[in-house]
């Protein structure tokens, strides 16, 4: 049994070897980056088209982290961080869905490997850190010890807890959803697996706002008035 | 969001291209699921690949660069920008409204005072009129007193004229019935004596 998608070699560049899966990766950004370059790239005052659905994304996501973490400037600060992860997370799941993926040579999605999503909960737990100490100073690290000294080893439990959690929530249910898939495909190649890739449309969406969501309340609550 | 009739054949169209590719796929590989690219036979894959962790922070961060420099940047300034247009507007259109509401007052006003003028221009015409009326009718009473004293005195004239003429035919008739009575040629000074003590006698009588 295979845990996790292989993280096989594709080519070295000189002494770096790349990943199939980063190779996606690479291809994903670059599309992601090509949409924005597109949409932003002739702003209009009065948006259209393209320009019209990017800024609506990156309105409704500055909103939404407004409203989720209740101070504005915290959610000013991490908005683009979070809907980064967001549109990587997002892209990434789906890109799983696409005939041959995991099949074709330089084509593995990413989120099926959890180096991929541990590099993604290590970047919120820094990320949460760094929001602790610029919002409360080195007054932050009173939190380890509240609400008394004895509570020390269960904070830092918890702590560690939260990348893990996102790590493993994000690899498991996407590896799970693709493993699902491909037993499917085995057993009925025609129609059956269609209800499950339906499935997997909104579990890829549904896995990618989990993990920002998490991560922006990690965040807020290390920058909010609680620490 | 409107979705026409194109929007469902293009998602029923990419749906069946999945299933279909997927489909074509799994056939390909002889109905057996052809192992993961890059996994060698019997091996699981590694825990901690510090190469992918490295590259995927190196990538996520130039996403993120990516994401500041085209979408952040851009949208947040033009947010901006839009933000100062809307209230610039909205300034610029209170000080219409303001504008628009002194010129509505100065059009009543200069309204309200034409309307003065208007007034006092009929009661002027009104007045003027009444005057003109006034003037002919006394001018026409006039010209008819005019008249009429200028025909009282013709009447007059002639009246004074036929009573002159009336007394010359007495004095003639008397004259010759005198003639007839005397029997003789009356003289000149008879006659002058006569008839003037007829007409006066009669006169008195025939007036």
């Amino acid at each position: 049994m295979t845990f996790g998608m292989w993280d096989g070699v594709f080519f070295n560049l000189g002494p770096i070897p790349v990943d199939h899966l980063i190779f996606t990766e690479w291809v994903l950004i670059a599309l992601i980056g090509i949409i924005a370059i597109s949409a932003t790239r002739n702003m209009q005052m009065v948006p259209r088209g393209l320009q019209n659905a990017f800024e609506a994304i990156i309105i409704f996501t500055y909103d939404f982290f407004t409203q989720l973490m209740d101070e504005e400037h915290v959610a000013k600060k991490w908005a683009p961080l979070l809907t980064s992860f967001f549109l990587f997370i997002l892209c990434s799941n789906y890109s799983g869905l696409i005939p041959g993926a995991a099949h074709i040579e330089g084509f593995q999605p990413p989120t099926s490997n959890w180096n991929v999503t541990m590099t993604l909960a290590i970047i919120t737990f820094f990320s949460i850190h760094i929001a602790g100490f610029s919002e409360h100073g080195a007054h932050y690290l009173s939190h380890f010890v509240s609400p008394s000294w004895a509570m020390l080893p269960l904070n830092l439990v918890e702590e560690v807890a939260h990348p893990l959690s996102l790590t493993v929530r994000l690899f498991g249910n996407i590896f799970g959803e693709e493993m699902v898939i491909a037993f499917l495909m085995f057993m009925a190649p025609f129609l059956v697996p269609s209800a499950i890739m339906g499935l997997s449309l909104l579990l890829g969406a549904i896995q990618a706002i989990v993990f920002t969501i998490l991560s922006s309340s990690y965040i807020a609550a290390a920058a909010g008035a609680g620490h | 969001m409107r979705r026409n009739k194109w929007f469902y054949i293009s998602a029923l169209l990419l749906s069946l291209t999945f299933v279909m590719g997927l489909a074509a796929l799994c056939m390909a590989s002889g109905g057996e699921l052809a192992p993961p690219v890059g996994q060698p036979a019997g091996k699981t894959p590694a825990f901690g690949n510090y190469f992918v962790i490295g590259w995927t922070a190196v990538n996520f961060f130039v996403l993120l660069a990516l994401m500041y420099k085209f979408a952040y940047g851009p949208i947040n300034n033009m947010l901006e920008q839009r933000t100062n247009t809307i209230e610039s507007s909205l300034k610029h259109a209170e000080e219409v409204k303001v504008e628009v509401e002194q010129m509505r007052k100065e059009t009543q006003a200069n309204l309200a005072e034409s309307r003065k003028e208007a007034q006092e221009i009929v009661g002027r015409a009104t007045k003027a009129a009444d005057d003109a009326k006034n003037e002919i009718l006394a001018r026409a009473k006039e010209d008819a007193a005019n008249m009429k004293s200028k025909a009282e005195a013709e009447i007059k004239s002639a009246t004074d004229a036929a009573k002159a003429e009336l007394k010359d035919t007495a004095a003639a008739l008397a004259l010759m019935a005198a003639e007839k009575v005397l029997g003789r040629t009356i003289t000149d000074a008879d006659h002058q004596a006569m008839a003037k003590q007829f007409v006066n006698e009669a006169g008195d009588l025939l007036c």
